[in-house]
């Protein structure tokens, strides 16, 4: 196989591909951050003038909130808070093609590229 | 290929005359170990209890020694292809020399994101200790974080651009105290040295044992990675260990085991003393787990030395993530996966400068920018898309170079089970992610699609073609 | 309270500190060094167990 020769990169073209992996990037991660859709979503249960008892703590955990500074009231928010675990069969199959389809789109390109790089490295046979 | 040896004692990584600069080979299997289990370190001082509130103490418990046997595999699968693929960039180049250009990108953009990301998460809880203490030391309660945060992450990475010898002397000094301050939680709260203060049976009774059930101990495997994230980036140091054949399979299961029983002894202490619901939640309850835990034994020496530890594991963290982090970047300049540019050794202190500095800004913008959770995540994230590529990665490795066509450091045991278990488990944390952050999980994969996209039909053009496989291996079987 | 402002203050001094020792170091290295020296380290030439494999055809 003819050897392959790489053209010159110029600085310019070095500082674009920069920006774009950054741009790139820096969104795919902070986009579901500032669209709020990020993150489980939690359910509060909202009990009236909450005691332990209400909460639903024996004496050991209450002793040991009261011993980190808390009280009923400033505890009931984070004793009540419980994820919402149930999702929808659609948006796991969505997940489970994107996934899959990322590593099998991967490994079908590598494969090419990397059949490349062997007849180069190591001549056609 | 170099017609000299350039490992030699004179040499030593310069060329002739001084023409070339490479990295420097100084590093011990004991600098291994504390690159390993120092950027894991932190994860049992904060971030693994996010798994207590998905599930509650038993789920994380489970997910913690289910994640140990993940990582056990990965530690295995790991330690025998880098003790025969030793160079910078770790997995990114194996993945150049196994499956090809295009995995090996997205392999070196896993490990820039997975370590920066979690450089981040250590400078928001450095700066949050910071804050605690001077709350509880002088009542400031509006103290400002932010410069505390970006002092941590720029200390560190001027310790990383003047030279790894000593950026790993000092990480692992502060890796073996934080590691010792766990052992000492353990010993004087649970009952070995006096008396016992844990309340297991009373705290996780009732609503508080399972409180979500069995599906809560699958979404708690999402945090359950947390435990040991990061141990795989004992590989990055391998062009800078003087023996890796030895070193990095000797350093790297030496730190699994080491981490299996932080793990254990940090869970044990931590969910006997505090109740689930604070110990769950480590934005508004407990952040800092174990420092809390010693904050409730009453004791000043435990609150300042897990105070202590829980800062040093902290830095010992971000300070191994720069580390990592530049050399993956790094080693893909070098390579031309991204602008040459950045494949800059600095003659004098032998590090991989430019890549350093350039990761700072981006740490800096996470660090100040995005909530703890998240960023961990990301990390996560990460970290799971690599750990889904290293079984692929040893199934064709074994295919391609059986047993005995080249020299192996190390052989791991039962080929193929600990492939088809991490690939199981990877799966079973897929699921895991998709129960809270499904959203993220998609525009990360969407955005890591994008860039290969980009990579294959605009970037590889500038990368040579034979001569990026470097290894003096033969040709692989069936090519 | 007083020494708290102080130290907030310390460490933005100390970190634009540290950010300004590394770029001078940086700038003053791309300028005394060619880019062929500063970018001339490749991979596999640390290799160490290099003599201890055989190279069957190919060029490096």
């Amino acid at each position: 196989m003819a050897h392959y020769q790489p053209p010159k990169q110029s600085k310019i073209s070095q500082l674009v591909d920069v920006l774009v992996l950054l741009v790139l990037s820096i969104g795919a991660l902070y986009l579901p951050v500032k669209l709020g859709l990020a993150g489980a979503s939690v359910v509060h249960k909202t009990v009236e003038n909450p005691t332990w008892e209400s909460l639903g703590q024996n004496p050991v955990q209450a002793g040991q909130y009261e011993a980190l500074g808390y009280t009923p009231e400033s505890a009931a928010d984070l004793i009540t808070a419980r994820f919402d675990y149930s999702f929808s069969w659609v948006s796991l199959a969505i997940m489970v093609i994107v996934v899959v389809g990322y590593f099998v789109m991967m490994l079908k390109l590598s494969e090419t590229e990397y059949r490349e790089v062997i007849a180069e490295k190591f001549g056609e046979r | 290929m170099t017609d000299f040896d350039i490992t030699s004692g004179e040499r030593d990584g310069m060329g002739p005359h001084g023409t070339k600069v490479g990295l420097l080979r100084v590093l011990g299997p004991a600098h291994v170990w504390a690159l390993g289990v120092g950027i894991v370190l932190v994860g049992e001082y904060m971030g693994w209890n996010f798994g207590v509130g998905k599930g509650g103490a038993y789920a994380a418990l489970i997910a913690c020694w289910f994640a140990g046997i993940l990582y056990t595999c990965v530690a295995m699968i790991d330690s025998e292809v880098t003790s025969t693929v030793a160079a910078a960039g770790g997995q990114y180049t194996q993945a150049k020399h196994i499956v090809g250009p295009l995995m090996a990108f997205n392999v070196g953009l896993y490990l820039t994101f997975a370590y920066t990301m979690l450089e981040a998460a250590n400078a928001i809880t450095a700066g949050y200790l910071i804050s605690e203490v001077a709350r509880l030391t002088s009542g400031v309660t509006d103290l400002d974080q932010r410069p505390f945060i970006v002092l941590a992450i720029l200390f560190l990475a001027w310790l990383n651009f003047r030279g790894v010898l000593a950026t790993l002397t000092f990480n692992l000094v502060i890796t073996a105290i934080a590691f010792v301050a766990i052992i000492i939680l353990f010993l004087s709260t649970s009952g070995v040295l006096g008396t016992s203060m844990m309340k297991h049976a009373d705290l996780m009774s009732g609503q508080a044992s399972l409180p979500y059930g069995w599906i809560g101990v699958l979404a708690a495997m999402h945090f359950g990675l947390w435990y040991y994230l990061g141990i795989e980036g004992t590989t990055q140091a391998a062009e800078e260990v003087r023996s890796p054949a030895r070193a990095l399979p000797f350093g790297t299961l030496a730190g699994i085991m080491t981490l299996m029983t932080a793990a254990t002894l940090t869970w044990y202490v931590c969910s006997g003393i505090l109740p689930w619901e604070f110990l769950g939640d480590g934005v508004n309850g407990s952040v800092a787990p174990l420092f809390d835990t010693a904050r409730l034994t009453g004791s000043g020496f435990l609150v300042f030395l897990l105070g202590v530890g829980t800062l040093f594991a902290t830095l010992a963290s971000a300070n191994g993530c720069i580390n990592d982090a530049s050399r993956a970047w790094f080693a893909m300049g070098r390579d031309r996966y991204l602008p040459g540019w950045f494949g800059a050794v600095h003659p004098r202190y032998r590090t991989p400068y430019r890549s350093i500095i350039f990761l700072v800004p981006i740490a800096l913008i996470f660090a100040l920018g995005a909530p703890l959770d998240q960023v961990i995540t990301f990390s996560i994230l990460s970290g799971l898309l690599e750990y889904t590529f290293m079984p692929l990665n040893v199934i064709l490795f074994r295919k391609k170079w059986p047993m005995g066509v080249i020299k192996r450091g190390y052989e791991h045991p039962f080929h193929p089970i600990p492939a088809i278990t991490l690939l199981t488990l990877c799966a079973v944390t897929y699921f895991a992610v998709f129960l809270g952050y499904g959203t993220q999980l998609v525009a990360m994969i969407g955005f890591y699609i994008i860039v290969s996209l980009w990579f294959h039909f605009w970037r590889y053009r500038f990368v040579n073609r034979g001569a990026q496989f470097t290894m003096p291996w033969p040709r692989p079987a069936g090519y | 309270m007083a020494l708290w402002t102080f130290l907030e203050y310390a460490a933005w001094g100390l970190s634009a500190l540290l950010a300004a020792l590394m770029i001078i170091e940086w700038v003053r290295t791309d300028t005394t060094y060619s880019e062929e020296v500063l970018t001339s380290s490749r991979e596999g030439e640390l290799e160490a167990m290099t003599e201890e494999h055989k190279i069957d055809g190919g060029q490096a």
